[in-house]
């Protein structure tokens, strides 16, 4: 081989890291060419900017689509706590971002045109943030969005666990004992999945951690409580010590707790004595995550 | 020479260095200019003149530490095990071809424009930290960094240099290397011109943007400037004294003098864009004709930053355009202070743009025929920023000469600067943010949430942290507890741990090396294969550990909204994997996890992103209030604990600021040691490096507040 072919060659292989690897750049124009003036405003290609821009910086004078509605919304909610109007403009902005309505779609493979996206891609962050939003007042919907997020992409940290707190709130809120267990058994079924995305290595020459997820074990320690499986509990809760040994805790007091929890549930496993679940958490609760030795 | 011509020449300097300059968008490349042609020198040649200057470029990272930091030479290094060596630069001999097939003879610098990402690829990094020392590599008898023998698929990553390898000259000017790659400085090794790094000689040398190689026509980002090693000099004075023997001459070229003033000129390298296949979620099309397919995505933004913020006009507390200069070359943060407003918050803070008054060379003996000099404002070299070389001082000597100087060095000079860098550092650190917990809420109850605001500022002409930001980190620590210091809550907290992968089995002691805890992260290093294979399934790049940590602030705040966990001012590399592609890591059944849909998701590498989240740190002047939803425990709970909590809660904020992640540096530590795709030590980064020189500068800013607890 000359090493004017080696070349070539080495040049054709880095093209095809540049299109599989780095990723698909060569554009013959976008979709939308909204604003491309403004440095601060992200023209999509082919994914929308999954995040928040400071407002003000975008020159939006009144949302035309999308993702612009979604800006506004976030701008509201995080910078003015306009909890009602961001509402409203997420609300707007899914139904120009729809699944059902067509106007997004879900991505599965790359294919031709692929810088041109049509209909464009549905945004998770979107629905990620309304959800959470209407997890108190409509859990159902919340639900819905999330699994819509993980339809855009199942590997996406942190939504089951947040599919979870919205069943844990359904079930405090029933008063129907079976629905209540039902929902429980939910949520403990979306936080394992939760589990399952980011396994330990177990590998001692890579990391330290037998356990990890902390407040997804937390949670689970606290619906098997809620449901008197006191094993499961224990359990759990041994993670969760497991999983904040090296991390500690935002709240540093539920390492303690953890240990006497474990202490009276073993007493109560051993002593087969029948107590009323232990009756708390409320999603905003249960997103407060916890703590532990501070550093 | 009349009264009146005499009164110009003494006042037309002041006048000129007093008067503030307009924000200014460059229209076109510089006019061509005839003056005679001088190699570049090196620093100590412009030293008997230009004293002040020289020692105070001297103790600056941009000149010297940068082309021999452990740092950049390790992250040079992974993206070429990545790419195939295609960051190394080529030059006009060059027998290498673009992926066009055409001839691959000019690289990031030399190309007069861009028709090809390879182009732009060909000494991307060196080309700002070194650009003249590449332009003179186009001639072989001057060329310090050879060109790679092989790339692609023949590139050898057992053989690749550490380019400061390269730095050396023995006591004639021949270049000399480390008997082993990686090598300690040879004996009787001096520094090489490009060990010298950014120094006098480029700046001075410039004669104004190139539009031609800059993606968006406005001359920032990627070395697009103009540098034209020349007599000519170009200072900020349009009427310098005349040098004695025409050592050199002084440009009175307004354009060119305007341009070294501006903004603009540090915007020809403190702007960067990457090339490769652009942003998956930033579209921006390359303006110039014939550089369309050429895709870049940004990575650093900081000029951009400040062409959009207030600095950038009249409109901020001090009433005109705040430029680069009038931090970084000023007596900033050692030159007064100002008080003003921003939104609610009653500021004081340094004030920009005081210049020293001295001479602008040796009074006696810089000048034909001793034409006397003025005192007149000058600017200082320190170009002070958040770095501090994370080489020892005998190291540093041994590589750029043993008058560099100590980072601790002690005193201060004669215009009240302090000499030692660390100090000068962590002096601009602490005029850059500025905390209130004013809008917390003013109880709180037992077994319920309050909300802590924490209302932050940053006071710089661009975002904070800017630059490298998607690595220089600043973030919030936050405490609450109770009137006995029970602890309630903590966010931006480090714990002490083992890092088995870079050899560290017990915790040391030593938190400056951890990393915060709202994501744990192993970057995947890579290892040797033969025959060698571009991409990450070999070379690493991906995340080999990847969790959720328990104060995982960043991502809930910014894509669920959440008021929880860590404020991190860290911009956020992403990687788009694409359905098909591997993310890097096994599932739970020991499968490696396949993308079946987009999945994004943080990288530390910036030559493996595709996507760039650059509005986590800080927008400049806008208070930004970050709420942290605090629950209580429960009177349950705290009777399970033994705890009695008594009024009042104490909240403490505190803005930190860390040198470099700790995953990032270990990251470099294992792709470019022995385990990595190269098979063997570079010496560049390992544990002890870590232990001794990475020292975080913490509570820059802070705030205390009570609140009321009711049980």
């Amino acid at each position: 081989m000359t090493l004017a072919h080696k070349s070539l060659f080495a040049g054709r292989c880095f093209l095809a890291l540049m299109m599989l690897g780095i990723g698909l750049g060569q554009q013959r124009g976008f979709s939308q060419v909204p604003r491309q003036e403004n440095p601060n405003y992200p023209a999509r290609n082919p994914f929308y900017f999954e995040g928040k821009i400071d407002y003000e910086l975008l020159g939006i004078d009144e949302p035309s689509n999308a993702w612009e509605f979604m800006q506004r919304g976030i701008h509201l909610q995080d910078d003015r706590e306009d909890y009602k109007g961001a509402i409203q403009d997420y609300r707007r902005a899914l139904e120009l971002n729809d699944m059902e309505n067509g106007t997004c779609q879900i991505v599965t493979a790359v294919r031709e045109n692929f810088n041109t996206l049509d209909p464009p891609p549905c945004i998770f962050t979107l629905r990620l943030r309304l959800g959470y939003l209407l997890i108190h007042d409509e859990p159902e919907e919340s639900v819905r969005l999330f699994r819509e997020v993980l339809e855009i992409d199942p590997l996406r940290l942190d939504v089951r666990f947040l599919i979870a707190e919205a069943y844990e709130f359904l079930a405090e809120e029933t008063a129907d004992k079976q629905e209540q267990t039902e929902l429980y058994l939910k949520a403990i079924e979306e936080l394992r999945g939760e589990l399952a995305l980011t396994p330990p290595v177990n590998d001692p020459k890579l990391s330290p951690d037998e356990a990890n997820n902390a407040h997804t074990h937390w949670l689970l320690a606290e619906i098997h409580e809620k449901l008197d499986k006191y094993d499961e509990a224990i359990e759990a809760f041994e993670n969760y010590l497991k999983a904040t040994r090296w991390h500690s805790d935002v709240l540093p007091w539920r390492l303690q707790l953890a240990e006497k929890k474990i202490e009276e549930l073993r007493g109560m496993a051993n002593s087969q004595a029948i107590r009323a679940p232990v009756r708390s958490a409320s999603p905003a609760r249960a997103r407060t995550r916890a703590p532990a030795r501070t550093q | 020479m009349s009264p009146t011509l005499a009164f110009l020449k003494r006042t037309l300097p002041l006048v000129a260095g007093l008067v503030p300059l307009a924000a200014q968008t460059p229209v076109g490349n510089p006019a061509e200019f005839s003056i005679k042609d001088q190699p570049y020198q090196r620093a100590e040649k412009c030293l008997p003149c230009h004293q002040r200057q020289y020692d105070e470029l001297r103790s600056s990272v941009k000149s010297g530490y940068r082309a021999v930091s452990p740092l950049f030479n390790g992250l040079e290094l992974a993206g070429n095990f990545l790419n195939g060596g295609l960051l190394r630069p080529v030059y006009k001999d060059s027998t290498r071809t673009t992926l066009a097939n055409t001839p691959l003879n000019t690289n990031l610098v030399s190309s007069s424009t861009f028709t090809d990402i390879t182009q732009v690829a060909a000494g991307f990094c060196i080309g700002c930290h070194n650009a003249h020392v590449i332009l003179l590599g186009d001639d072989p008898s001057t060329r310090e960094i050879p060109e790679l023998p092989g790339v692609g698929v023949d590139f050898r990553p057992d053989l690749i240099r550490p380019l400061r390898d390269y730095h050396f000259v023995d006591a004639s000017g021949r270049q000399i290397l480390p008997d082993e790659i990686g090598g300690p400085a040879p004996s009787g090794a001096q520094p090489s011109l490009g060990a010298g790094g950014i120094t006098c000689d480029v700046c001075h040398n410039v004669t104004g943007p190139d539009l031609d190689r800059s993606a968006q026509r406005d001359g920032l980002a990627n070395a697009s400037f103009e540098l034209r090693p020349s007599l000519s000099k170009v200072g900020p004075f349009p009427f310098a004294a005349p040098v004695k023997d025409n050592f050199h001459v002084s440009s009175r070229d307004p354009d060119r003098i305007e341009y070294l003033r501006s903004s603009t000129f540090c915007g020809g390298c403190h702007d960067v864009r990457v090339p490769g296949g652009g942003s998956l979620t930033h579209g921006e099309a390359n303006l110039n004709p014939g550089s369309e397919n050429v895709t870049l995505y940004r990575l650093e933004n900081l000029n951009t930053e400040w062409l959009s913020g207030p600095y950038n006009s009249s409109d901020n507390p001090f009433g005109k355009v705040i430029r680069c200069q009038d931090c970084h070359m000023s007596l900033y943060p050692w030159g007064g202070e100002s008080t003003y407003q921003v939104g609610d918050l009653t500021i004081t803070s340094p004030t920009p743009g005081v210049f020293p008054v001295n001479f602008a060379a040796e009074p006696s003996g810089s000048t034909d025929l001793d034409y006397p000099l003025q005192k007149r404002q000058v600017a200082t070299h320190y170009l002070t920023g958040v770095d501090v070389p994370l080489l020892p001082t005998e190291k540093l000597r041994a590589r750029l000469g043993a008058d560099y100087q100590d980072v601790n060095e002690p005193g201060i000079d004669e215009h009240g600067v302090p000499r030692a860098l660390a100090q000068r550092r962590e002096d601009l650190l602490k005029s850059a943010v500025r905390l209130s917990l004013d809008k917390t809420d003013p109880r709180a109850q037992v077994g319920d949430s309050f909300m802590v605001r924490v209302t932050a500022v940053a006071l710089t002409g661009h975002r904070f942290p800017s630059g490298f930001s998607q690595e220089r980190t600043a973030y919030i620590e936050l405490t609450v507890k109770d009137n006995n210091g029970f602890l309630l809550y903590q966010s931006g907290y480090v714990v002490d741990k083992p890092h088995p992968e870079t050899g560290e089995m017990e915790p040391d002691g030593n938190l400056d090396d951890e990393d915060l805890e709202h994501v744990h992260v192993i970057v995947d290093p890579g290892r040797l294969t033969v025959p060698y294979e571009p991409g990450p399934a070999n070379n690493g790049h991906t995340n080999q550990v990847f969790e959720v940590g328990p104060d995982n602030g960043p991502e809930a705040r910014v894509f669920v909204g959440e008021p929880l966990g860590l404020v991190l001012w860290r911009n956020e590399l992403a990687r788009i994997f694409l359905p098909g592609q591997s993310v890097g890591r096994k599932d739970d059944r020991g499968n490696e996890v396949i993308a079946s849909r987009p999945h994004f998701e943080e990288t530390f590498s910036a030559g493996f992103a595709n996507s760039v989240d650059n509005y986590r740190s800080l927008a400049p002047l806008r208070p930004t209030t970050y709420r942290y939803e605090v629950k209580l425990p429960k009177k349950k709970e705290l009777e399970l604990l033994g705890v009695e909590l008594e009024s009042p809660l104490h909240i403490h904020a505190q803005v930190n600021f860390l040198h470099f992640p700790p995953l990032f540096m270990r990251f470099l530590t294992r792709t470019t040691g022995p385990d990595g795709p190269a098979g063997h030590d570079m010496n560049l980064i390992d544990e002890k490096l870590m232990d001794d020189l990475l020292v975080n500068v913490k509570n820059i800013a802070s705030s205390d507040r009570t609140v009321d607890l009711v049980k």
